[in-house]
């Protein structure tokens, strides 16, 4: 059936289908929605949705109910995304899966509540310390954000990592039509599950550096010891030494064995096309109709929606930049966050930014970019 | 007679303690191993939450417990997430250990005043040494009067935290001071971990690598100390009967199915070949975005494609409210409106807002005002001025303002809003009914 619905609206529909059971939140524009949602659904489906009197206790609740074996996930804009990070470093560092639907609203500081903006990109992506990036999804639809939630909690789980689900006040806010018919239905996994009894488990173990440790719950009979200080496979704490060291580079290798898998961009070829526009969240629905309107001009050119922003996705970008010589990136931040990001990935090829802060990038300002 | 039952095995590690010489968490930590073997918890149902500090060196001391070492101050948000999930979704069988300091407490005081409000099964042991230990003993918020401390060679100016009243005040089940030389403590904590709810018990210390040296104290003069820093020593509070979070938020045993939305099943056609953009605008409270909400609810149902975005002042109760709406027969994509179709305002706060629109108005675009509205300039293109607060009322004039422009544009059938309206509000719909009619009809006179 047809809905007139909003992302938010939907982020939370699809974390409930993705298996979430326990949300903890604090108020923000442009993501309360989401907690409100899960309030009033979550109970009745089994889960516990509760407030928490700050983002630091939210995600530390979420990381909590985790490591007892419960999906989780919270929600929050950029203020709250600042208190939390933390403790993303601590779930990347303890293994611990958690969901953060960070919705974009305009910044610095307070901003604009109920304005939009892209401009957390870095804020998000480099939260951890030591050059660790965690998945982060970027839907640019009401649709993608229901998509992009269950892929988010399907690589948190499977990961043992945090996963941002990073979208924007205009995304995430603006209801339209969607067909329920059409969404997708992506059954998780859940997590590897430790099944070896009481005796001999150990938190981080793992063969290859890229293998994800299995998960046993806090509180069941293999007894855990999880950590966010520098540790050993078996969670204890320790530094330098040659199993630490391992344990340190293995917390990206995981993530990026992972990329070919979970990197997506969504392309629209046209044939011949030496320019791409390449963009993500609510810039890559203006991008669309810019592309639409240089091909009727007798244009041709190529568009590529990033559903993926980290690990860059690098596998997916490689196969849709072939013949391509120029790429313009519409965001909306200054100077262009994820074209300084993604930069490396695209070699030699003339790189265009369009940027604007406090409001849309128009269609026009991007063919402009294009032409 | 020799009993047949193993004895339980030994919670400490048979290895030698990481704690400076004579400091008291030492002895803390083998109180709890006693109590915790005394409470008769298997080790699984058991998990030590650790903060950061000296106190946070205690996860290889416990090889049998689950462990889990946090964050600097947030150990007890860590453990009220651990025991509100084990209580309303797992049974509820694990106690949780909180082993904390004084300078964590004061970090994190949000985590403890909510954990005791919330009432979980928390058991918060506060490691009271006076000092940040282990960054090289400054002053905490728990620091004695007069003290000296790294940060505080004058003597510390201020009072030290009543962490007995303020818990008290957040609705602690359970609170004691005991010192960390005192024979009572492990009984304390024995209580403690059985009392149902949150409970804390603050063990009084002196850190042996600062404190004693700066205050030149020696172990008898700690009692004393504890004494002029807060409430006397033992068991403090004692209530039962007060609600577990974890109860109140336990799901009921069978889910139930989410209510579907009521949407539009009005089934229509509609007549629109090109996007239609418009920005309606009134005051907050006056239904402005539900009546936006309705149209491109009912757009959806005829097959058409619709956004609505809505903005208002932050404070939400009070000042201008706007709606954005696109309706179109193709996939909408990019959802500004820089050229409007139609700019309706319904009262004065939406006219103030949308005013500036007027110039960019759309070739063949309309602006609707509701003729009571002063100050609006006669000249402005394509201007009509309706008594639309007058006829629909002020709560279905956006309504009416919306059938107004879906008779002209011929969009959508009026009366189809005027059944969906029905069929989301039942009888009270009838004013937006006699709005919607009156809207279209002033269309149909050519009401301008
Ligand atoms: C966010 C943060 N700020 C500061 C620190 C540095 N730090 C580590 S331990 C500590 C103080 C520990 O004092 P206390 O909690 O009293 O425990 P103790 O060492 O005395 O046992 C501080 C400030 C940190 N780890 N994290």
């Amino acid at each position: 059936m047809r809905n007139l619905i909003t992302g938010n609206e939907l982020c939370a529909r699809a974390a409930i289908d993705a298996g979430c059971r326990f949300f903890a939140g604090y108020p923000i524009t442009p993501a309360s929605a989401i907690f409100a949602n899960l309030v009033r659904e979550l109970p009745r489906r089994g889960g516990v949705a509760m407030s928490s009197p700050d983002e630091i206790s939210a995600i530390a609740y979420c990381i909590g109910a985790s490591l007892r074996g419960i999906p989780s996930m919270t929600a929050t804009s950029g203020p709250g995304w600042c208190l939390m990070s933390e403790s993303v470093g601590y779930a990347l560092m303890a293994e611990v899966p958690v969901v953060i639907a960070v919705v974009q609203r305009l910044g610095p500081s307070t901003g604009g509540a109920t304005a939009g903006a892209q401009g957390d990109i870095g804020l998000v992506s480099e939260a951890v310390s030591g050059g660790y990036r965690f998945p982060i999804f970027s839907p640019s639809t009401a649709a993608e954000c229901y998509t992009d939630t269950l892929r988010a909690f399907y690589w948190a789980e499977r990961l043992r990592s945090p996963v941002v689900l990073l979208s924007d006040k205009e995304v995430a806010s603006t209801a339209e039509v969607v067909d329920d018919e059409a969404l997708p239905a992506l059954v998780s996994p859940g997590r590897s599950e430790w099944r070896g009894g009481p005796v001999g488990y150990r938190t981080y173990a793992f063969e290859k550096e890229e293998d994800v440790p299995l998960f046993a719950p806090v509180g069941g009979s293999a007894k855990v010891t999880a950590t966010g200080s520098a540790h050993d496979q078996a969670g204890l704490l320790r530094k330098n030494d040659p199993e630490t060291l391992g344990v340190m580079r293995h917390l990206q290798a995981k993530i990026d064995a992972a990329e070919p898998e979970l990197g997506r961009v969504d392309f629209d070829y046209q044939e011949g096309a030496t320019t791409l526009v390449l963009s993500y969240g609510v810039s890559a629905r203006a991008s669309r109709d810019a592309v639409a309107q240089a091909r009727s001009m007798g244009r041709r050119v190529s568009l590529g929606v990033l559903r993926t922003l980290f690990p860059l996705p690098v596998t997916a970008l490689h196969a849709g930049l072939a013949g391509i010589e120029r790429v313009v990136i519409p965001e909306e931040n200054h100077g262009g966050l994820y074209r300084n990001a993604v930069l490396s990935a695209l070699g030699k090829r003339e790189v265009v930014g369009v940027n604007r802060v406090g409001a849309l990038i128009r269609p026009e300002e991007i063919l402009d970019a294009i032409i | 007679m020799q009993s047949s039952e193993p004895a339980p095995a030994p919670f400490l590690a048979d290895c030698a303690l990481p704690y400076c010489k004579g400091c008291g968490h030492s002895l803390v930590v083998r109180s709890l191993a006693d109590a915790m073997q005394q409470s008769g918890l298997a080790p699984e149902h058991l998990c030590i939450v650790s903060d950061i500090g000296c106190v946070g060196l205690i996860d290889r001391l416990f090889p049998t417990v689950h462990t889990v070492h946090t964050t600097h101050g947030r150990s007890t948000a860590f453990a009220t997430g651990l025991a509100v999930a084990d209580g309303a979704l797992c049974g509820g069988r694990t106690r949780f250990v909180v082993v904390i300091g004084d300078g964590g407490s004061t970090i994190g005081l949000l985590h403890l005043v909510a954990a005791a409000q919330l009432n979980v099964d928390v058991t918060v042991v506060l490691h009271n040494n006076h000092v940040y230990g282990m960054t090289g003993g400054q002053a905490s918020g728990m620091s004695p009067e007069d003290w000296n401390t790294v940060t505080t060679p004058d003597g510390n100016p201020l009072l030290p935290l009543d962490m007995m009243g303020i818990l008290r005040a957040a609705g602690a089940g359970y609170l004691a001071r005991e010192l960390a030389t005192s024979r009572s403590l492990t009984g304390r904590l024995v209580e403690a971990m059985a009392h149902p709810g949150f409970s804390l018990v603050e063990v009084i210390e002196v850190c042996t690598a600062f404190g004693t040296k700066l205050n030149r104290l020696t172990g008898p003069e700690v009692r004393a100390l504890a004494e002029r820093t807060g409430e006397p020593l033992g068991l403090r509070e004692q209530r039962l009967g007060r609600r577990h979070y974890a109860e109140v938020a336990r799901p009921p045993d069978e889910p139930t199915e989410t209510g579907t939305r009521v949407q539009s099943r009005v089934v229509v056609a509609s007549a629109l070949k090109a996007p239609l953009r418009v920005v309606v605008a009134g005051t907050a409270g006056e239904r402005v975005q539900s009546a936006a909400a309705l149209c491109a609810r009912l757009a959806t149902a005829a097959g058409l494609y619709a956004t609505q975005k809505n903005d208002n002042l932050v404070t939400q109760g009070t000042g201008y409210s706007l709606s954005e709406m696109i309706l179109s027969p193709s996939p909408i994509h990019y959802t500004g409106i820089d050229a409007p179709d139609a700019i309706l305002a319904v009262s004065a706060d939406g006219w103030n807002t949308v005013r500036g629109l007027a110039r960019t108005l759309a070739p063949g675009g309309v602006i609707l005002v509701d003729d009571t509205i002063p100050g609006v300039p006669e000249g402005l293109p394509a201007l009509v001025r309706l008594p639309l607060r007058r006829e629909a009322g002020r709560d279905d004039a956006a309504l009416a303002a919306l059938a107004w422009l879906l008779a002209r544009t011929g969009a959508l059938p009026p009366q189809a809003l005027a059944d969906a309206a029905v069929a989301t509000h039942g009888e009270k719909a009838a004013g937006a009914v006699r709005a919607i009619a009156w809207g279209a009809a002033e269309a149909n006179r050519g009401g301008d």
